[in-house]
């Protein structure tokens, strides 16, 4: 079944001197699939997934979530959809510091007046399969930031969303908390069937997809799917990027 | 966890956010409370009483003015308030939209909050300005030894009506608030706090502009004094002009000469130069609006100040009647003052012995059937050397309108006696002669509440032909007059021996001085110069508050800003000189700005009166200006040593 699918979709910034950050881009995602989208920076990475985050609108183009357009929603349509068909997570975690991990992982189903009795259970559950059982009832300043972003992803996913939606997930974490954050999300795939959409510029956190995208100024560039095993996968990855001209990392695409 | 539960945890595990906006809020219900408690005040009901009815006249509108602009700023301070605690905010409504939080969720949520923040703020600000202004009042009239100062009273009316101004103006803000998250999209929201700010800028015309509006507001304020036009609507007029001149003087001219400074390198990269100049164009920017109230509400607090002490200066009573000592004397066919001539020598006598030089004139009035009053020119003549003004000549038929209080004095300077001819019917009897006015006279020498007239002796006494009474006005010019009270109490015991001033009985004879009526003056402006000075420091208080509201809410942003660069190598010393000069900045150009508003409006209030109003004014200022160095540097000392906590 197609979760996301993006047709023919273009942004342009104005300002000054207009600027198009992406054109033409076809998309289509599937039940159950982890999708990466890669690029140097500047690439319109960023502005994609904002626009399928229903935070920023595109100028041309359609975008359908489980069948639905969200810009064509009222506000309060809109809100409801987030709350029931969307998670997300940031590369800067963006929990709430007055609340504790427990509040901010309850925040989506409080804001839905979900049954307290159905929330405990759902987080208890959740929490368990994260390895975040014993730090619930903590503060957001005084746990790690593996465990924050563990938190976030708990939080994006505890109303059982049809789409995550991750920006640089790995990008503010170590490379253990890195690999352990991204064994997460790819267990809770595989597990659960969630379908998730990853922005990162880490060939590393990328492996873990099943398919991975690659965008160079403003269009698609290349996709690769998952082979026999990571290692290759990685390989691919790696391959790509340097034909990018990232020279295997990010650089940013030189321009005259 | 509900949703109520959410927002009360919300609020409670982010206190310094909240506490900072509540104690504004509760700051800006208390001065507005002690501000309605005193014009609510039975006993300031009404017309304010002074000794003048030109500057009562002022008192009034000054007092109508001030509450209207007390209300604005409360407002003001309170949107402004707001808004930084939104601001401050941005990030988590972001988070919390993207998360599913309906537009109606977070109003509810922020209107909810606002209004337990308003109630809460209107409660403790009505209680803590209960205290307050009781403590002030006591205070006040201890220090003055006004007799009679304000007494307490339960201020219903003034909680009443501070309270629902204020529940009325935190709906509003609530209101408003939620306007305000509405403005950019989600992404921004979100990326608020890391975005770096769009260097400020400034507009030529704009800047021009506000030159422009200060020039036409304080010309509107001198033809309002000069041009003795007392309409409510010139002066507001004029104050609105200068109010908003002043707005775009901070917002655009001031931002407009930090990057003119920029643009000049041997100024700008001069060591911590360039700190302090980029800093300062955003502070200039961000702070504008604080800076624009503060200095408007100083002007307010120091033309107020200082128009309650002229009233009370000596110079006024000296206005209004030149002569040390009156003494009348009255004279009819069968009831004689047999005392006249001993009694003037008694104060004549007193005043040599006493070492107090003097002149001595006096004068006998005639009455018409209109009710003026005619003086000879001989008398006139007399009465003017001794003050000091030149001798007049005068025709038959021809008459000097002179005038005898302070209104009719600025009058004739003004636009002189109005009418070319007068008419005069003797008081008893039926002739009657038209004449001709001369010229008005500029100086107040008969001091009468009625039109008062100078005519030649021969036309006088045509005039007083058939009275029978005469009154023989005896009058003492004294220049050190002010230091005469121990004389006067001496004279009054000795004139009146032998009389019973209590009862009513009735003497030949009046002596009055004018150091009593002084004293009487004072006492009666007592009330004025109290309010006046509580509403002052009332409104310097909430000026200074400003500052500290606004280096409070900065400080975290200082801290991160000041740790980053302290990295790169600051010494102590340099963080302290580039801190310094910040504060400078902030403390003093808004009181400049103030001393300038305020100094127009005294050179304005030195047209209206005959005394020079310099010593006030520089009385003010300096200790205005003591207040404001120790003020200063306390918080600079403060501001510093947590600074310093934090960065090294």
């Amino acid at each position: 079944m197609e979760i996301l699918s993006v047709r023919n979709l273009g942004k342009i910034y104005k300002g000054m001197v207009s600027y198009e950050a992406l054109s033409n881009i076809d998309l289509s995602i599937n039940q159950g699939e982890f999708v990466g989208i890669m690029g140097p920076s500047g690439s319109g990475k960023t502005t994609l997934l904002n626009m399928i985050s229903t935070i920023d609108k595109p100028t041309s183009g359609e975008i359908h979530i489980a069948g639905e357009d969200p810009y064509t929603l009222s506000q309060n349509k809109l809100a409801m959809f987030r709350r029931r068909e969307l998670g997300f997570v940031f590369q800067s975690f963006n929990l709430l510091n007055t609340l504790t991990v427990k509040e901010n992982i309850l925040l989506p189903l409080t804001l839905d007046g979900v049954g307290i009795k159905e929330m405990n259970a759902r987080v208890e559950a959740l929490a368990d399969k994260l390895g975040i059982t014993s730090i619930l009832d903590k503060r957001t300043y005084e746990i790690s930031g593996g465990q924050a972003q563990r938190t976030a992803i708990a939080r994006a996913l505890i109303h059982e969303p049809k789409l995550l939606l991750a920006d640089e997930p790995t990008g503010n974490l170590d490379s253990k908390s890195a690999r352990d954050v991204m064994e997460i999300l790819e267990k809770r795939n595989r597990e659960d069937q969630s379908t998730m959409l990853l922005v990162t510029h880490d060939p590393v956190a990328a492996s873990y997809c099943s398919r991975v995208i690659f965008i160079k100024d403003g269009q698609l560039y290349n996709e690769i799917y998952y082979g026999d095993n990571r290692a290759s996968f990685y390989q691919k990855i790696i391959n790509v990027l340097s034909l990018l001209g990232g020279n295997g990392h990010e650089f940013p695409s030189v321009r005259i | 966890m509900n949703f109520r539960q959410f927002a009360s945890n919300n609020v409670f595990r982010n206190k310094r956010t909240y506490v900072a906006h509540f104690l504004s809020s509760a700051f800006s219900v208390m001065i507005f409370f002690t501000y309605s408690l005193l014009s609510f005040h039975p006993n300031l009901r009404g017309e304010i009483v002074s000794g003048s009815t030109t500057l009562s006249v002022l008192g009034t509108m000054g007092m109508k003015i001030s509450q209207v602009i007390i209300f604005v700023f409360s407002f003001l301070f309170l949107l402004y308030s707001v808004s930084a605690f939104i601001k401050l905010r941005k990030k988590e409504f972001g988070i919390l939209l993207l998360l599913g939080m309906s537009r109606k969720q977070l109003n509810r949520m922020l209107f909810v909050e606002n209004i337990v923040i308003g109630v809460a703020a209107i409660v403790t600000g009505i209680l803590v300005g209960v205290v307050f202004s009781k403590l002030i009042l006591l205070i006040c009239a201890t220090m003055l030894a006004v007799e009679h100062g304000l007494p307490f009273y339960l201020p219903g009316n003034a909680i009443l009506l501070t309270a629902a101004a204020y529940l009325a103006l935190f709906i509003i803000v609530a209101a408003f608030t939620s306007f305000m998250t509405k403005k950019g999209t989600l992404a921004e929201l979100i990326k608020a706090e890391d975005k770096p700010k769009p260097e400020p800028k400034a507009s030529v015309l704009l800047s021009l502009l506000s030159v422009l509006l200060i020039a036409i507001g304080y010309a509107c304020v001198f033809i309002f004094v000069i041009g003795r036009i007392l309409s409510f609507a010139l002066l507001f007029g004029g104050v609105l002009l200068v109010i908003i001149g002043t707005y775009f003087l901070f917002t655009q001219l001031s931002v407009y000469i930090m990057r003119a400074l920029k643009r000049r390198p041997h100024i700008f990269f001069n060591r911590t130069n360039l700190l302090t100049i980029s800093e300062m164009v955003y502070r200039m920017r961000d702070n504008a609006v604080m800076f624009f109230m503060v200095s408007i509400i100083s002007a307010i607090a120091f033309t107020g100040i200082g128009t309650s002490l002229a009233i009370g200066d000596p110079g006024l009573a000296a206005m209004k009647n030149p002569y040390a000592f009156s003494y009348i004397s009255f004279n009819e066919s069968d009831y004689k003052n047999d005392f006249e001539q001993k009694h003037i020598r008694l104060i004549e006598e007193t005043l040599e012995r006493e070492g107090f030089a003097y002149q001595m004139a006096s004068y006998t009035p005639a009455h018409t059937q209109e009710g003026f009053t005619l003086v000879k020119l001989s008398d006139y003549n007399r009465l003017a050397s001794a003050l000091g003004y030149d001798p007049e000549m005068l025709q038959h038929g021809e008459t000097l309108a002179a005038p005898s209080t302070i209104s009719q004095n600025s009058k004739y300077k003004l636009e002189g006696a109005g009418t070319d001819t007068v008419r005069m019917v003797q008081f008893e009897g039926s002739w009657e002669m038209t004449m001709h006015i001369k010229k008005a006279l500029q100086h107040i020498v008969i001091p009468e509440p009625y039109e008062v007239y100078i005519v030649t002796d021969s036309d006088y006494d045509r005039f007083n032909a058939g009275n029978l009474m005469k009154v023989n006005y005896v009058e003492f010019v004294v220049p050190k007059w002010h230091d005469t009270r121990a004389v006067t109490r001496e004279l009054t015991d000795a004139i009146y021996k032998g009389t019973d001033t209590g009862s009513l009985q009735y003497t030949p004879f009046q002596f009055s001085a004018l150091v009593t009526q002084w004293v009487e003056s004072r006492q009666t402006n007592g009330i004025l110069l109290i309010v006046s000075g509580l509403v002052g420091i009332v409104f310097f208080t909430f000026a200074a508050s400003f500052i500290y509201f606004r280096l409070y809410a900065d400080l975290s942003r200082d801290e991160e800003q000041y740790r980053m660069i302290s990295k790169v190598g600051l010494s102590r010393k340099e963080l302290a000189k580039t801190v310094t000069r910040q504060l400078v900045l902030m403390f003093f150009l808004p009181l400049l700005v103030a001393f300038i508003h305020s100094s127009v409006a005294f050179l304005a209030l030195q047209q209206l009166v005959d005394f020079s109003v310099a010593s006030h004014t520089l009385a003010i200022f300096a200790s205005f200006l003591a207040i404001q160095i120790i003020y200063f540097f306390v918080t600079r000392w403060r501001y510093l040593n947590h600074l310093y906590q934090k960065v090294m």
